[in-house]
């Protein structure tokens, strides 16, 4: 049974916002509303500084609270692969999810009314293909696989580098890593 | 830092806001009437009957529970995007939202409050019912007031805890993510129910036993507020930055400090009027200014626990982790 | 198109039972859309090129019932590789773009008044070759000048050749890469091409000079610098502004602009000095080196500190990373380099500098396009014509000409009067400096007529606008790649044209019917040209519309190696660190630097560049990129905007020394950027009421760009010798 995740390793990505408008045409979200969004941050003073770019979206935490808060049992995760899903025809837009999501992953789709998300493109992967996102980056920053097989791409970016995860105090144990530095652990 | 984000959807940033005032109201008025259920079965439990005996409140209050309910649903409906989804509710237990067994719960309090109003009709005014069918229901559930009462009173205190729970449960919104939130808003929502209670009461013993009743509920709120606003600020740094908004007065908090003025100035103006009102010799009826001032007091209740609701639920969309 | 397209958009209902679009149109689209949703229906793929931007992307097409939906990059093509950037993932959003062109337009108004009425093709064409033939009666043919850009060029250039006229303008030369590819000419005897053969994923080292990739998002280009990314490559960035590739640096450093040569030339005097060249090579290879040396002996670090504003030990430091790791160094010559006038000189010493490392045919350096092409096709010789007038007297000026050269002769008459413009995929209004002079020239035509797919602020000046359909509802010419392999590409059309638009072959062909010129266009449909060019090249027709890129096999040599020599096609067929050539028409034969004036007190450069999501001023339109980025801002350093109370948003306006006032613009305070000039990107500003989601957002960097310094070696037209005054505007953000 895989367990699907994702790596983003920042140091490749360049906020080219390929991932973006992919993610929009795959999945057909409607205008000014997002699955996938790229941050872009800088700190220090000229001419000392540091530059992040961090693209986010949907975590697929194993303890997600946006299904613990689904009063309808329209947000789920899917048993067999872990992914964190909607059943669109149960949704009553009640946006408890959206309260409960610490990642901000979550919106109302404005022409359905249902409180859509990342699905890591599980239309896709069901053919075999890896999610929109991932197939365009450009600086090949996604990487997408099974973590449960070692061989996998995801397992190998996770075993060779430092990694973290989004606001891992939240408890919402992630799915999706975040590689920030070189070099292997220690 | 230089924060620029590209793609980020309007109803999550800058920050949440998905719910707004409907969802204040629903909070509010579900909490008004679980509070009112409350004083309902004890003003009919109290001296074996006796406090009710004779008083209007004793037939009005627990007919005003289910309508007030009936309102706070209509606004939550309101705010619903798939309106008509919402059987969906009933197809499904989900144990850890909130939301599921606040709407489960709900459909117990629904029949629970009406039968209790049923109950408690009083023979003569049973003929109001119209239909035969509710008067012989209502004869016969005479037999069951005290369970019912003691039913309707536990409808209403998961009531009041579950519209505080709603919010308490999104580990993603530090200034809703407290413990004390759903003992928070039982106990607004109890002293807007004793509050309410004063104000439909027409005895002075029923008026004067939910002042003293108030009294406490609200010397509790207000210990219970300090109380959070300690606790989130001596907690993580998200939760302290959560009641900022609340302590900044600047242009961009500018209700929020309001809302808290108002709290500081409302309720224990309300707490002296009440004491004074328990103190005062009324004499054998109340005199109209008397009447006037516990209407004020509880009015003053009543707003306080709307202010409460309508600034939490505001401010807990502007705090986020991180 | 033709009848095979249309079999591509069949509709597959689930069950491999396939309907046929006859019958699909016949089933109501509610069913359809209801079936789409069900996932009843399949979708069908077709290979085509991508136009959101020159570096022409292999893709993929996704359509489901007869609409595009989603675009993917495809992966035997050499620059998408799979991938396709923020803007090819967007061109759907030109497709359906509701503000697109519909049908042939005739003005009515004056000129830049916005007035036209529609026209039947016909009336438009005839009304086009109708003024065309009445110019060429009284002014001769090469009165009649072609601005062009991107694939419409691979059908209106042959047509302004067949009808007798060799005045061609692109941009892409005189404003673009013009200084670079012949610095690079001028001393390596080539370009290094487009896409630039830099071998980057290779690299242990590489340099940008002012070249932001990430933000200058070049497909496979950027899929190499992330991949140096991933090896672990060191960079040196030199850019006023801490860019995003500045952000993945080992050493930024942020020049004081104007002042690149200083740098460039004191690395070299460095890597000359302390012996970190490549003996070998340059023995080899070189001439001029004794020259070399003595010329760039003044340029030293101290001194250079004082003009760059960069340390001198730093700038020691990133000369010894580079010598150190000679050959795998990339230096980066930049693409747009029409900066301050000295561009030739300034990509000649970042040529020599790559030939001192010893980079240029090296693996992390540059590497050789394929010596393979295909046969050429016969074809009827074109007319001779009069001198061009193109090449503005400039030594150096390339075949894609001078554009501002034919601007000053439609001015002023000399030395032969210039009558009527022909426009195609290009905005002039926003690529050529100088506006005022540019609408000056507009308004003395005779006759300018326009052929794009969206509304641009110059199509809205022309006297006929002719509707080009999108690169997803077309044929265009093969493009034939010369990166390491040989490669051909197709592009064809994904959907039939929509509302009353025609590609460009098409229009093309029928100017050239009225003009009398239909035997340059011995073809019926421009597939049938492609298709025997196919035949003449032995190129599987029906493959290459299948997989989209043909890689043709053992074609690549992309190294120097014992079999491999490298040949130079300079005058003295080796590498001119010093050149004759220059010499000879009265130019430094090795670059020196010059002193640019610098802005005083209260002035800033204006520095412009581009946004990963935007090309040129050619998509701010789009509905899918505009909302990623709707309007521009300018970076203002915080020191600089707390000194005059300016905040984060706050917008302004900025003046130019020549009194230009731009749009107001929103202020992006930022420690990313020097005191001494501001940054902008550049297209915005669009001034074409007809793009309605464009129309007035943000500034128009073009706008202030009134004084430009010509290189004199090429014509280039330095850009950026502008400086801005801020004015605070008083609108809330």
């Amino acid at each position: 049974m895989p367990k699907y995740a994702m790596v983003i390793d920042q140091r490749r990505c360049v906020a080219c916002m390929a991932c973006v408008v992919a993610c929009k045409k795959e999945n057909e979200v409607p205008p000014e509303q997002f699955r996938t969004r790229v941050v872009e941050s800088t700190e220090g003073t000229y001419p000392l500084l540091r530059m992040e770019l961090r693209s986010e979206l949907c975590n697929h935490c194993d303890n997600p609270p946006c299904v613990y808060n689904c009063p309808t049992g329209a947000s789920y995760k899917r048993k067999e692969d872990g992914l964190v899903l909607l059943r669109k025809n149960r949704c009553v837009g009640c946006k408890s999810c959206l309260a409960a999501c610490p990642y901000d992953a979550r919106y109302i789709n404005e022409e359905k009314g249902y409180a859509d998300k990342c699905t890591f493109c599980e239309h896709r992967i069901k053919e075999g293909k890896e999610p929109a996102c991932v197939a365009t980056c450009i600086g090949k920053s996604r990487i997408f696989g099974d973590l449960d097989d070692p061989r996998s791409n995801v397992s190998r970016a996770l075993r060779e580098n430092h990694h973290e995860v989004l606001l891992e105090s939240a408890g919402t144990k992630p799915r999706v890593y975040y590689v920030k530095k070189f070099s292997k652990p220690e | 830092m230089e924060l620029t984000i590209t793609g980020a959807n309007a109803m999550t940033s800058p920050h949440l806001h998905v719910w707004d005032w409907r969802v204040s109201l629903y909070l509010f008025l579900g909490g008004l009437s679980a509070g009112l259920a409350i004083m309902t079965s004890i003003l009919h439990v109290r001296k074996g009957g006796k406090l009710a005996e004779g008083d209007r409140a004793a037939i009005t209050a627990p007919i005003y529970v289910p309508v007030i309910l009936t309102i706070g649903m209509l606004f939550i409906f309101m705010d619903l995007e798939r309106k008509l989804n919402v059987f969906w509710f009933y197809l499904t237990v989900q144990p850890l939202s909130p939301m599921s067994w606040g709407s489960w719960g709900l459909l117990v309090f629904y029949p629970v409050s009406i039968l209790f109003a049923l109950a408690t009709l009083p023979a003569p005014n049973r003929r109001y019912l119209l239909i035969p069918a509710l008067i012989r229901w209502s004869e016969k559930l005479q037999r069951f007031k005290l369970q019912l009462a003691a039913l309707n009173f536990g409808m209403g205190i998961f009531i009041g805890v579950y519209t505080g729970v709603l919010l308490s449960s999104f580990v993603a919104r530090p200034l809703w993510n407290s413990a004390i939130l759903p003992v928070l808003f039982l106990t607004s929502a109890m002293s807007a129910g004793a509050a309410f209670m004063i104000m439909i009461a027409q005895q002075k013993k029923a008026k004067l036993f939910f002042t003293k009743v108030d009294i406490w509920l609200v010397l509790a709120e207000m210990v219970m507020l300090p109380l959070f606003f300690y606790g989130q600020y001596t907690s993580s740094g998200a939760h302290r930055e959560s009641i900022m908004p609340f302590f900044t007065f600047n242009h961009d908090y500018f209700w929020y400090g309001i809302g808290m003025l108002l709290l500081l100035i409302v309720l224990p103006i309300a707490l002296v009027m009440k004491y004074l009102e328990v103190h005062e010799d009324h004499g054998e009826e109340l005199t109209p200014v008397a009447l006037m001032k516990m209407n004020v007091s509880a009015l003053m209740v009543l707003a306080g626990g709307l202010i409460i609701r309508l600034s939490f639920v505001y401010a807990g969309q502007l705090s986020h982790l991180s | 198109m033709t009848k095979s397209i249309s079999r591509r958009s069949f509709l597959k209902i689930s069950g491999a039972t396939t309907v046929g679009l006859s019958v699909a149109a016949t089933l109501p689209d509610k069913f359809l859309l209801w079936a789409e949703e069900q996932g009843m229906v399949k979708p069908t793929y077709t290979a085509t090129l991508c136009e959101i931007c020159f570096w022409k992307c292999g893709v993929m097409a996704k359509s489901l019932n007869g609409r595009v939906v989603k675009l993917e990059g495809n992966p035997n093509h050499p620059g998408a590789r799979g991938r396709l950037c923020a803007r090819g993932n967007g061109g759907t959003g030109l497709l359906y773009d509701p503000d697109r062109l519909r049908s042939p337009m005739i003005r009515t108004g004056a000129r830049g008044d916005g007035q036209y009425r529609k026209a039947s093709w016909d009336e438009a064409l005839n009304l086009v070759a109708e003024k065309l033939a009445a110019i060429k009666k009284q002014h001769g043919p090469e009165s009649v000048a072609l601005f062009t850009h991107g694939t419409p060029t691979d059908h209106f250039l042959p047509l302004l050749s067949a009808f007798g006229s060799p005045n061609v303008g692109m941009p892409s030369f005189a404003q673009c890469r013009g200084p670079r590819d012949v610095g690079l000419e001028l001393t390596f005897g080539e370009t290094i091409g487009s896409p630039e053969r830099l071998d980057m994923a290779n690299s242990k080292v590489i340099v940008l000079l002012g070249s932001h990739l990430g933000e200058n998002m070049h497909n496979s280009q950027v899929q190499d610098f992330t991949e140096a990314i991933g090896k672990g490559a060191k960079f040196i960035v030199v850019d006023p502004r801490f860019s995003i590739a500045a952000g993945k640096a080992a050493h930024w450093l942020p020049i004081r602009p104007a002042t690149d040569m200083a740098l460039v030339l004191t690395w070299i005097n460095v890597i000359i000095a302390e012996g970190l060249y490549d003996r070998d090579y340059i023995g080899r290879y070189a001439e001029g080196f004794a020259e070399l040396a003595k010329a760039v002996e003044k340029y030293t670090p101290e001194w250079a500190e004082k003009e760059t504003d960069i340390p001198a030990a730093q700038i020691l430091e990133t000369a010894r990373l580079m010598g150190k790791n000679a050959p795998s160094v990339c230096i980066h010559p930049g693409r747009h380099a029409t900066w301050y006038g000295d561009d030739v000189q300034r990509t000649r010493s970042l040529g020599i500098l790559m030939a001192l490392l010893g980079s240029w045919g090296r693996p992390g350096g540059a590497f050789f396009a394929t010596n393979a092409s295909f046969p050429k096709m016969e074809a009827k010789p074109f007319p001779e014509s009069r001198e061009t007038l193109n090449g503005g007297g400039f030594p150096f000026a390339g075949a894609e000409g001078v554009t501002q050269a034919i601007r000053s002769s439609t001015i002023d008459g000399k030395p032969y009067p210039i009558k009527a413009w022909i426009v195609t995929g290009t905005n002039l209004m926003k690529s050529i400096p100088n506006q005022k002079e540019t609408l000056e020239a507009i308004n003395k035509l005779d006759f300018l007529v326009a052929v794009d797919v969206m509304p641009f602020d110059t199509v809205m000046l022309a006297d006929v606008i002719l509707p080009e359909c999108s690169y997803l509802e077309r044929h265009d010419a093969l493009a034939v790649g010369k990166g390491k392999s040989l490669t051909v590409s197709l592009r064809q059309p994904v959907i039939e044209p929509r509302y009353e638009s025609k590609p460009g072959w098409w229009i093309a062909k029928e100017l050239g019917t009225r003009l009398g010129l239909a035997e340059y266009f011995p073809w019926k449909t421009y597939e049938d040209k492609i298709k025997s060019q196919c035949q003449h090249w032995g190129v599987d027709y029906e493959q290459l519309k299948k997989l989209g890129t043909i890689t043709i096999a053992d074609t690549a040599a992309p190294f120097i190696t014992a079999s491999n020599p490298p040949v130079f096609k300079t005058k003295s067929g080796k590498i001119e660190l010093y050149s004759g050539e220059l010499k000879e028409k009265g130019f430094d034969p090795v670059p020196q630097y010059t002193q640019h004036q610098r802005p005083k007190g209260g002035e800033f450069r204006l520095i412009y560049g581009r946004h990963a999501v935007h090309t040129f001023s050619r998509t701010t339109n789009n509905p899918e990129l505009h909302e990623l980025c709707p309007e521009n801002v300018v970076w203002v350093n915080a020191g600089i905007a707390k000194e005059m109370g300016l905040a984060d948003g706050n917008y302004v306006t900025l003046v130019n020394q020549d009194g230009a006032r731009s749009n107001p613009i929103k202020a992006k305070v930022t420690e990313r950027i020097r005191e001494d000039c501001v940054y902008m990107i550049h297209g915005f500003g669009t001034k074409s009421k007809a793009l309605k989601k464009a129309f007035q957002k943000g500034a128009d960097d073009q706008g202030l760009v009134t004084r430009y310094a010509v290189d004199p070696i090429c014509g280039g037209t330095g850009m950026r010798v502008n400086f801005v005054r801020i004015n605070k505007e008083f609108i809330d953000a």
